[in-house]
């Protein structure tokens, strides 16, 4: 761990270049560029609101913020893990060739993902303006749930890069493993909608309580109960620590696998 | 990356008994359908073999070394290792000095972004910061000859002008230790005699610089020493005009004997 934040530090102004050319080149051959960090969550959000106040009717009041205020948290972490189990493989010409610490590339890859997550976030306050939904002090809160979402993102991250290298399926898994895991979420819809009886196979899911403060925080207002707050960074630290433990036994040998 | 330290050490470069030993899987497990019907059959069948073989070597500080042999013969395995890509299986290798851990020129060079992107990219990967990178930028796009194309994405310049500013890069910025790898096929003859001159210019400064070729002209008129490997060790060292002769008769054996 005193590894990760070290090497982190030393290594911030690569893992910024890094992150940025991600960003750069993703948005390289577009008209609009950068532009499409913010559209694409702005034409989703388009969608959203005409689909669930048209014609799906949930019942629940600007159904479009208490969606988004999860599904960009969620978008943050499927897009980091998709990208990033391939950070390394991906990466692999230029590991054979520079002596540099691995993990600089999952963590780029992080980063590039959370500067999206950041510039999502201005189009949803247009979006809770425009709604005349209230713009709750609660906002305010949300760098904790960001902080906890990014430890435990970067945990998995580290996990799947790692098993990526040995066995290129992992990237193919994680994309399936994301799907299910969507709708194995509280995401389109509350965990009130799930029978009490069946509630607590759904707190077995390690990503509900950190998505659980962003929706709180955005949609009602509130603040998360201190337990759940613990319950989210205890998931994420686990995540991390164990990611990272697999990461850094495997690094070394990266070289001769991608 | 290694930092550079107040006492100077005689030998930046040391290596004791190193072994590099690789494993060659001939059913590898690549995707996991292959990892169970390997299991169903039998243990993935392999062997190993030592791309550097027990090899000690001491480059005293202000030495050009010139590393030659066949291909295979383990010359990128012992660059990688002093470059610190690859942690040796056994064995002990001591780096005094900044180096740059790069082994091939442009080694990171992303083609969609621009020349200058890439001067930073370059840097920060091999450690320095990025201030130390932009004041260094006029000097590497001056070297590198690259003119008004220093904005224009890699993909458009020519292989000449990739060479040109990776080396400007790796060069530009000041290591201790320097780690030339057959880049100087790719330039024109005036560029390469512009590279010599630089070369030239870090022995002067007492730098250490390792410099693989396979053009042995190269090798007897610039270096002060060469090592002749062969299956992973040294078979021969000394001066680069017996080194390279001795490599040129036992690689062509029936025209040393006409001779």
């Amino acid at each position: 761990m005193k590894e990760l934040i070290i090497v982190t530090y030393s290594y911030r102004e690569l893992i910024w270049a890094l992150a940025l050319k991600e960003l750069k080149i993703r948005y390289k051959r577009s008209v609009l560029g950068f532009l499409w960090a913010l559209l694409n969550p702005a034409l989703m959000m388009l969608v959203m609101t005409v689909v669930f106040a048209t014609i799906l009717r949930f019942g629940i009041p600007h159904y479009a913020i208490f969606l988004l205020s999860v599904l960009l948290p969620w978008t943050f972490f499927a897009q980091s893990l998709s990208y990033a189990v391939e950070s390394i493989v991906g990466n692999g010409d230029l590991i054979k060739k520079v002596s540099v610490p691995k993990m600089v590339f999952p963590v780029a890859a992080v980063v590039s993902n959370a500067i999206n997550l950041f510039l999502s976030l201005i189009p949803l306050s247009l979006l809770v303006l425009l709604l005349r939904h209230p713009f709750y002090s609660t906002w305010l809160y949300l760098p904790v749930p960001i902080l906890a979402l990014v430890i435990f993102t970067l945990g998995m991250t580290f996990l799947f890069a790692t098993a990526n290298v040995y066995y290129r399926d992992v990237a193919h898994i994680v994309q399936v493993l994301l799907s299910a895991w969507f709708y194995f979420t509280p995401i389109i819809y509350a965990l009130d909608f799930i029978p009490p009886q069946m509630r607590w196979l759904f707190k077995l899911n390690p990503i509900v309580y950190v998505l659980n403060g962003f929706r709180l925080a955005v949609y009602y207002g509130m603040l998360p109960r201190w337990q759940s707050i613990a319950a989210s960074f205890a998931c994420a630290f686990v995540t991390l620590i164990v990611g990272f433990a697999v990461f850094r036994r495997y690094q070394d040998e990266f070289v001769f696998y991608v | 990356m290694c930092n550079s330290q107040p006492i100077q050490f005689p030998f930046p470069i040391r290596m004791k008994h190193v072994t590099q030993r690789f494993r060659i899987i001939h059913e590898r497990s690549d995707t996991l359908r292959a990892l169970f019907t390997n299991l169903l059959r039998q243990p993935a069948r392999y062997h190993d073999f030592n791309a550097v073989n027990d090899l000690s070597l001491e480059v005293p500080r202000g030495q050009m070394l010139g590393v030659i042999g066949a291909n295979g013969s383990g010359k990128s395995t012992l660059l990688k290792i002093i470059a610190g890509i690859y942690k040796p299986t056994s064995g002990k290798t001591e780096i005094h000095g900044t180096l740059a851990p790069l082994i091939e020129l442009g080694a990171g060079f992303h083609s969609e972004l621009t020349g200058r992107e890439n001067i930073l990219l370059n840097g920060l990967l091999m450690g320095y910061s990025r201030e130390e990178m932009l004041e260094r930028e006029q000097p590497i796009i001056d070297f590198a000859e690259i003119g008004e194309f220093i904005d224009v994405p890699l993909k458009q310049y020519s292989s000449g002008m990739h060479t040109r500013l990776a080396f400007a890069v790796a060069t530009e910025v000041n290591p201790d230790i320097l780690i030339v790898d057959e880049v100087l096929a790719v330039g024109d003859i005036a560029f390469q005699k512009k590279c010599f001159e630089r070369i030239d210019k870090f022995r002067r400064a007492g730098k250490t610089i390792l410099f693989v070729s396979h053009a042995m002209p190269h090798i007897v008129e610039h270096c002060d020493r060469a090592i002749l490997l062969d299956k992973g060790s040294i078979v021969a060292d000394g001066d680069p005009r017996e080194v390279t002769a001795l490599y040129c008769s036992v690689m062509t054996p029936e025209l040393a004997t006409k001779q």
